[in-house]
């Protein structure tokens, strides 16, 4: 068995880097001219992040930006030197008939645990590197320029990245939000503007994740500007810290005197546990004394599951199977979480806030789900759960463990 | 008198199996019984594993009596029954 965690934190040892970004599309256009692209190589405990904003906007601009992350990514995994992966990147773009260029610009950020962080940009907003509230000098600043394309300097940074501390990367749509439209802000909300709401942020929620601040920052571009989105708006936050962990129960013990130790696994803090099943709901009211408590409210905006039920002091409670099959086909299609049932929803939103999610299976078969008079096929518990273990990895790069009892 | 209490299991079968019916209850008991029943949701009462007992889904009523094949028609006539035809 894992080590119990306490409030949702891991060992010290364990460290995770959550990097998410936000995006909203200039208006009236099909596709978002920015693109951000993440790449963890295991093997070496790497994280890559490639953001670029392509000239102009919509489809065009979108082809730009997406072969230029595309590349950077690839270039940077195979460690080819930055000057060379520009070069080959600009020589590659498609010219625009219009403006007789091939331009897209870029953030790139290569970490490997442990070491230091290298970041290479090309006409992107300077990035802002946060300790808590503190912004953070890099450790070297130097401009690269390329013989072939003598116009375009690359600055390249060596940065210091820390447990706790946070990068931002965005496009200009986010440093010039609101220019031209608003007379306090002469040239837009700017990197200064950016940073003081993300300073501003932080104090108030230190433990904010990079996913939220991500949407805070590319909520509030939008929101400056009046009148809709006037150029497209991206921005990607990368957070190094402590893995939020958070434990699903699902499942009765194949043997019943087990139920004591698998309830003691859901004492982690009420937000980070979710019990999944009826009777794993039961075990933990019998073994943790809680009760398990169904609002009235609840049970009638169900939306087509069971409701779910709280565990004062412990987590949620919901049914199983069914739950989870919907949790696995949102997580498998990467729908939003907030068109799904109630139960399925509250159990996306817990996975989407936690970075680690270990799963405790009880592995007896309910018998009840052989009734022939269920008008549906039940799907087995652990297949179910697998499944969805591989889809929090592959599509959410979340680190998760499988306990059996 | 006494509320009548009425636990409804929304364990998997037992919802699967009609329980879904029953979510909206509360609002299915005439007015003039409201305040007199008391609707609460169940994880699982774990019945459906016992034999013999009717199939599911499963309501408790009263804690101690248990209705099989629970419909919401069949409850409202039970409920009314309880309430002495208080109606």
């Amino acid at each position: 068995m894992a080590d119990l965690a306490l409030n949702g934190q891991g060992p010290a040892s364990d460290l995770f880097i959550e990097m998410e970004a936000a995006q909203f599309t200039k208006s009236g256009q099909a596709a978002c001219g920015d693109d951000v692209r993440f790449l963890t190589v295991e093997k070496e405990n790497r994280h890559l992040v490639a953001l670029s904003d392509g000239l102009g906007s919509g489809v065009k601009a979108n082809v730009l930006a997406t072969m230029t992350t595309a590349m950077a990514i690839e270039f940077l995994k195979s460690n080819i030197p930055t000057l060379e992966a520009v070069e080959i990147i600009m020589d590659s773009l498609p010219i625009c008939e219009v403006r007789k260029i091939g331009y897209a610009t870029f953030s790139l950020f290569d970490f490997r645990l442990g070491g230091k962080a290298r970041i290479s940009e090309m006409g992107n907003p300077g990035y802002i590197h946060l300790r808590g509230v503190e912004e953070v000098p890099p450790l070297k600043d130097g401009q690269i320029a390329s013989e072939h394309w003598p116009d375009r300097e690359v600055r390249e940074c060596e940065v210091d990245f820390r447990a706790g501390d946070r990068i931002i990367m965005c496009s200009d749509g986010v440093t010039q939000s609101g220019l031209g439209v608003r007379k306090d802000m002469k040239f837009g909300w700017r990197r200064s503007g950016v940073l003081a709401f993300a300073r501003e942020r932080i104090a108030r929620e230190p433990d904010i994740s990079a996913k939220d601040l991500s949407q805070a920052i590319a909520r509030e571009a939008l929101n400056i500007t009046p009148g809709g989105c006037k150029d497209d708006i991206s921005c990607a936050v990368v957070y190094l810290r402590h893995p939020r962990v958070m434990r699903v129960l699902t499942g009765p013990p194949y043997y019943k005197e087990h139920d004591a130790e698998y309830a003691r696994q859901a004492l982690l803090g009420p937000d980070h546990v979710v019990a999944c099943g009826g009777t794993t709901a039961n075990i933990l009211e019998r073994e943790l004394g809680v009760k398990v408590k169904v609002r009235l409210a609840d049970m009638k905006t169900a939306g087509g599951l069971p409701p779910i039920g709280t565990m004062e002091g412990v987590g949620i409670a919901t049914e199983g199977i069914l739950t989870l099959g919907k949790v696995l086909s949102a997580l498998e299609q990467m729908r939003p979480p907030e068109r799904e049932p109630a139960a399925a929803r509250a159990i996306l939103e817990r996975m989407m806030r936690h970075d680690r999610i270990e799963f405790v299976i009880g592995t007896k078969v309910n018998e009840s789900h052989q009734d022939p008079n269920i008008p549906q096929d039940l799907e087995l518990r652990r297949s179910v759960v697998k499944r969805i273990a591989a889809a929090l990895e592959k599509n959410y790069r979340k680190k998760v463990a499988l306990n059996f009892y | 008198m006494e509320k009548v209490k009425v636990e409804i299991c929304c364990g998997t079968a037992c919802y699967l199996l009609g329980a879904a019916n029953m979510m909206n209850l509360e609002d299915q008991i005439p007015a003039e019984w409201r305040d007199k029943v008391e609707v609460e949701a169940r994880t699982c009462l774990e019945l459906c594993e016992k034999e013999n007992l009717g199939g599911a889904p499963y309501v408790r009523i009263n804690d101690t009596e248990i209705m099989a094949q629970a419909t919401p028609e069949k409850l409202l006539t039970r409920i009314g029954e309880l309430l002495g035809g208080a109606a």
